[in-house]
């Protein structure tokens, strides 16, 4: 085992030695770039382990992660977010006990409801307004509750856009087409600022689920031609098959279509809800304070004027492990399906 | 079909109900009372003004404004929301309802202040402020001309940004404006390098150096391009909130005209219900008068405004004096007899 590795590593130098150094100009060359590579990793991390403060990331993380929660009520958005971080690591190593292999996927809905039971109190717990929600927590919560909304509306919406019936084809194909030529911040700044002008005076739609139905609105529109995608590479003869069964219109788009459509479609419904994660940010600039918001906020204490940089760091860092977290799951999740589709 | 149809119904009834209920005249003062809870805009995001403590709590100069209205609308300075807000937002947030009142770094400008332009009404400045312009003291620029042809780094969407083109157009001088959106960006911008000077509020460039490395290494040009009167804002279609706020703000002044503080308040309550003869202190803490009533506040809304935030110098001392972390020099923030140009018209 050993001497493989030595002579495998041998081979590496040689192949090494043979494609940087083969001659005097490519030498200086290589030499050039390892030089510049070395002084900028060495520069990066003398910055972030000596340069750097992160006094203005220790001192508050209670606030990156839960906003301005009440402090003694802290553990609930720390309870579900540990509880989905343990959920993913479980999906990943696939677990072993058969009942919550089998309920995977509803467990996973099941943390919708009792994420809001957490955060918004009710029943037994001291109710919490969502101006107190902020940070990572309500990143979370506006990526999760958007995605959740979006996904059955984008597959109606998708149904409709191939729809028999002109009507619902020509209405789903403008809703869509629509949404598609409006900007994000266009339909979020709509949300935010015009939608309480239109509501009487005593009704008031909160202004986290006003983003989180603007989101889904806006993202329904990209997951209905994601699934539409999907279904138009379902070959014609399946529903001929089907029809030849006796299956019903319902029964082929639910056995047939519905699950066919969302496999193929998988890649790019994980490209949305990556993308929609990371546009949560733009709530920032329409005063919610989530996690970049929350940055924001924390520069302008007068403890930590100047530390720009720091936090970046810090707020890039944070996105890229939800995001990587994100992208893990949905790639195991697309190695189980085709495993499946093999055993067809 | 039938659900769809009802669903439409419903919905039409909705908009109508809508139309109605906003003819109606009724302020957003029992709107405020009703709810028992005061929606104040804030910034969130100036040194001094308004902040975010790591506790997550708000702090500032605007936030003691917030709470003194709220002690005087609900009776409980802690009873608000508040929402922070961008500059380029904060006039819809008014004009939807979304707040009740914006206590942000807001300019009092003409444009604004007119039913022509941004619709709203001003309760008295809260802090005169001026534009000013902050450079390296290395660079040896001492004033407006040494910026010619140099960039400068401004937030947009502000009357800093006019300020500034105005200042240079005038003088003839060409320069480059590098715009970002929030004053940290302008900072940030400023202290990397990408600019000779940074221009905004000559309290938030003091607030800004105060955080630096070195604040000795950088200065704040004499030049004063503006007159920035800051105040607190809201819709000015509601006279009954605009004077509500208008008479908070000079209860705020009057009692440290009168010396009245948050520790005394309630000696000087006692001292005025003992001496029928003190008509002026009377009328102030609501004694006599029935003075709070005619704005629809409570007759005693100064002795809550001032046992809970204390008086304007008070307000002041806490976030801006020289003890606390953004010292600005009080200058034309004194009361009128000292200097300055705070002054509070007489509560008769």
């Amino acid at each position: 085992m050993f001497k493989i590795n030595i002579s495998s590593i041998i081979f590496s130098l040689k192949n090494l030695k043979k494609t940087l150094f083969s001659n005097l100009f490519n030498t200086i060359i290589s030499l050039l770039i390892i030089l510049f590579i070395s002084k900028a990793c060495f520069n990066t991390f003398e910055w972030l382990i000596f340069k750097a403060d992160w006094k203005v990331v220790t001192t508050n993380l209670p606030l990156y992660a839960f906003g301005s929660f009440p402090p003694n009520e802290q553990w609930r958005p720390a309870t579900w977010i540990i509880s989905l971080l343990l959920l993913s690591i479980l999906t990943l190593c696939g677990p072993e006990w058969k009942w919550l292999r089998k309920n995977l996927l509803k467990v996973w809905v099941g943390t919708i409801p009792i994420g809001l039971y957490l955060l918004y109190g009710g029943i037994g717990l001291s109710p919490i307004m969502s101006r107190h929600l902020g940070g990572l927590t309500l990143t979370i919560l506006l990526t999760i509750c958007s995605s959740f909304l979006s996904l059955p509306f984008g597959i109606v919406l998708a149904l409709c856009r191939q729809s028999s019936l002109p009507f619902v084809e020509k209405l789903s194909s403008i809703y869509i087409d629509v949404m598609r030529s409006i900007p994000l911040i266009a339909v979020l700044f709509f949300g935010q600022l015009l939608i309480p002008l239109f509501l009487p005076v005593g009704i008031e739609i909160d202004r986290v689920w006003r983003a989180i139905f603007a989101f889904s609105l806006f993202v329904s529109a990209y997951i209905a031609e994601d699934i539409r995608g999907g279904l138009q590479s379902i070959p014609n003869t399946q529903i001929e098959a089907a029809n030849s069964l006796g299956l019903n219109q319902y029964q082929i788009i639910q056995f047939i279509l519905i699950p066919q459509a969302i496999r193929i479609a998988l890649p790019a419904l994980t490209n949305q809800s990556i993308g929609l994660f990371q546009n949560t940010s733009l709530m920032a600039i329409l005063g919610l304070v989530e996690l970049l918001g929350i940055g924001r906020s924390i520069l302008a204490n007068p403890e930590f004027i100047g530390q720009y940089i720091e936090v970046y760091v810090w707020l890039a860092s944070v996105y890229w492990m939800v995001c990587t977290i994100m992208a893990v799951l949905a790639r195991n999740l697309e190695q189980k399906m085709t495993i499946n589709q093999a055993n067809f | 079909m039938r659900r769809l149809v009802t669903g439409i119904v419903g919905l039409a009834a909705l908009l109508a109900g809508c139309a109605t209920t906003n003819q109606d005249n009724s302020s957003r003062l029992n709107l405020i009372k009703n709810r028992n809870e005061l929606i104040c805009g804030v910034s969130g995001k100036i040194p001094g003004f308004s902040f975010l403590k790591s506790d997550g709590s708000y702090q500032g100069l605007d936030v003691d404004i917030c709470k003194a209205f709220a002690a005087a609308i609900v009776g409980d300075s802690e009873k608000i929301q508040y929402r922070p807000l961008t500059a380029a937002e904060r006039f819809t947030a008014i004009k939807t309802g979304e707040i009740d009142l914006l206590s942000r770094n807001t300019t009092f400008t003409l444009s604004r202040d007119s039913s022509g332009g941004n619709g709203l009404t001003f309760a008295p400045v809260i802090f005169h402020d001026g534009q000013g312009l902050m450079v390296k003291k290395e660079s040896k620029i001492s004033s407006l001309k040494d910026l010619a042809n140099k960039s400068i780094c401004v937030g947009s969407g502000t009357t800093t940004e006019q300020n500034i083109n105005d200042a240079f157009e005038s003088a003839a001088l060409p320069y480059t404006p590098i715009k970002y959106q929030d004053l940290n960006q302008v900072v940030a911008g400023y202290l990397q390098g990408r600019c000779s000077a940074m221009t905004s509020d000559r309290s938030q460039l003091a607030a800004a150096r105060s955080g630096f490395k070195n604040p000795k290494e950088h200065i704040i040009l004499d030049d004063v391009l503006s007159k920035e009167p800051l105040a607190p804002a809201s819709d000015g279609q509601d006279q009954k909130l605009a004077d509500a706020m208008r008479w908070v703000v000079f209860s705020l002044i009057s009692a440290e005209e009168q010396g009245i503080t948050k520790s005394n308040i309630d000696e000087k309550v006692l001292i005025a219900k003992d001496n029928p003869q003190l008509k002026p202190l009377r009328r102030f803490l609501g004694i006599d008068g029935g003075l709070g009533e005619k704005i629809g506040l409570s007759n005693d809304f100064v002795v809550k405004v001032i046992s809970s935030t204390g008086n304007y110098g008070e307000i002041y001392d806490r976030h801006l004096g020289p003890n606390s972390e953004v010292p600005i020099p009080r200058g034309q923030n004194e009361l009128y007899n000292k200097g300055g140009v705070h002054i509070s018209p007489p509560f008769n």
